[in-house]
């Protein structure tokens, strides 16, 4: 008998457990045309543009530090990375609307540049890059520490600076994985429910105007603010679980496939 | 000319080395000797807690890595995803040189590349060939080679080419090798033992 395997798989599917009911009772007794609505696969559809939108500014933002992490020896820098994920993430909606309100300086400022985070798509947005940057980072600082820095040295022999050599030499190089870095903290914005259930409750922009993150509608279904209940709240969170599961798995996959 | 008098801890083991000479240069020694420490000092991948790099006469000990113009090359380097040509071209190019269409054919025929492809799908001996090309003709003040001519096709021949292409750019080239025998390959012969003693100079080819 295989005590580790064992308790292994017994731990697995308590994690598990959450994943399958919904998926049973979501398409099957439980099962609620509400929730398959138009409502419901608009606010899939505005959680899976959101989500890609912040894993591109995960790519373009962050990929350099994940490389400075990954090159250097700046603990400090290491660790702060993972406060936006290690705080309640309300505290991340409160911040930015703290940081836009037209009563603060920052806001007053923002606000007088257009840039509004308040029911926007940019503020869902910089919520979801706030909360899926630290998965992106914590994800390539490995794989880029994994690859052979021969290439990089070389590059800076012959004059090209860190920077370039990232661009030039390393990220053509690294598609397997941005690839799994990019799916797996895509994964993680889709899964973002308190941080966007304050900054960007609905959002009042086209071409998604009063539509609501998926997660805020499943919770609009449960707390009874849309009508279908409990019921509804179940079938669409299934319907979001199969949207999730395989960009997770995905990611997972060609991580497995890049060697780590 | 390279002159290099430097001391370097890394970890519990400690390099005390000094190394002058120009043109070709073999270093040699066994494994754990410090032959790559000694390189990756030079080339300001490690730092030096005591003592001095210069190269052709300007100190570099305090350059960063960019600024030093000293290659390092060692049997993994390369670009896998360029073309060849465009490999070979990369650090000139980087550098804002441009040589001339005869030196490049010059340099790929005397190396023995002929080859157009994709870098990451040459064999490994012709990606060393085409990583010290690429070195070479961005003309740096020195080429340090970290066991990269080991494993290549009529070696001897190779590293005679390649030794002669480099002072004819005025190029000081630094190479390792666990055998003290390539010395009969180099101008210079520097013998490392256990990275504490001072390394020995001999006449290569005396």
């Amino acid at each position: 008998m295989n005590w580790l395997r064992l308790i292994s798989v017994a731990s697995l599917l308590l994690l598990l457990v959450p994943i399958f009911v919904v998926l049973y009772y979501g398409l099957g007794p439980f099962r609620d045309a509400a929730g398959f609505s138009f409502q419901v696969l608009r606010s899939i559809e505005l959680t899976l543009f959101s989500s890609a939108l912040a894993v591109v500014a995960d790519f373009v933002l962050f990929t350099p530090l994940a490389y400075y992490l990954a090159r250097g020896n700046d603990r400090i820098t290491e660790s702060l990375v993972d406060i936006p994920v290690s705080v309640p993430h309300p505290i991340i909606g409160v911040a930015l609307l703290i940081l836009d309100s037209p009563v603060t300086p920052t806001g007053q400022f923002l606000l007088g540049l257009h840039i509004n985070f308040y029911n926007t798509i940019l503020g869902l947005v910089t919520a979801l890059v706030i909360m899926s940057a630290p998965i992106y980072v914590k994800s390539m600082e490995p794989y880029f520490e994994s690859k052979d820095p021969s290439p990089e040295e070389f590059a800076m022999g012959m004059g090209a600076s860190r920077l370039r050599t990232l661009y030039s030499i390393v990220l053509p190089n690294s598609y397997d994985g941005l690839s799994s870095a990019s799916l797996i903290s895509m994964s993680r914005a889709l899964s973002e429910f308190g941080s966007i259930s304050i900054i960007a409750f609905y959002v009042l922009q086209f071409p998604f105007y009063g539509v609501s993150p998926a997660s805020v509608t499943i919770y609009e279904f449960f707390s009874g603010n849309i009508s279908g209940g409990l019921n509804a709240a179940v079938t669409a969170s299934a319907a979001m679980i199969l949207v999730a599961i395989p960009i997770t798995l995905a990611g997972h996959m060609v991580r497995r496939r890049a060697g780590r | 000319m390279i002159e290099a008098n430097v001391r370097v801890q890394v970890g519990e083991f400690r390099l005390s080395a000094e190394l002058k000479g120009d043109g070709m240069i073999c270093l040699a020694g066994k494994n754990g000797t410090g032959k790559t420490t000694l390189l990756r000092a030079i080339a300001g991948f490690l730092p030096i807690a005591e003592g001095y790099v210069r190269v052709g006469g300007t100190d570099i000990t305090e350059s960063s890595v960019e600024e030093r113009d000293v290659i390092l090359v060692t049997p993994s380097t390369c670009f896998p995803h360029l073309g060849v040509d465009s490999h070979i071209m990369w650090g000139a190019r980087s550098k804002g040189l441009r040589p001339q269409k005869e030196a490049v054919l010059k340099v790929k025929s005397e190396l023995g590349i002929d080859y157009l492809g994709t870098v990451g799908n040459l064999s490994r001996g012709m990606r060393q060939r085409v990583a010290l090309a690429t070195a070479l003709l961005s003309s740096p003040r020195a080429i340090l080679v970290d066991e990269a001519f080991l494993g290549l096709n009529d070696r001897e021949a190779f590293v005679s080419a390649f030794g002669k292409l480099a002072k004819q750019a005025s190029v000081d080239v630094i190479f390792s090798s666990q055998d003290e025998a390539d010395g009969k390959l180099a101008d210079y012969l520097y013998v490392l033992d256990n990275g504490l003693a001072k390394s020995k100079q001999r006449e290569a080819n005396s």
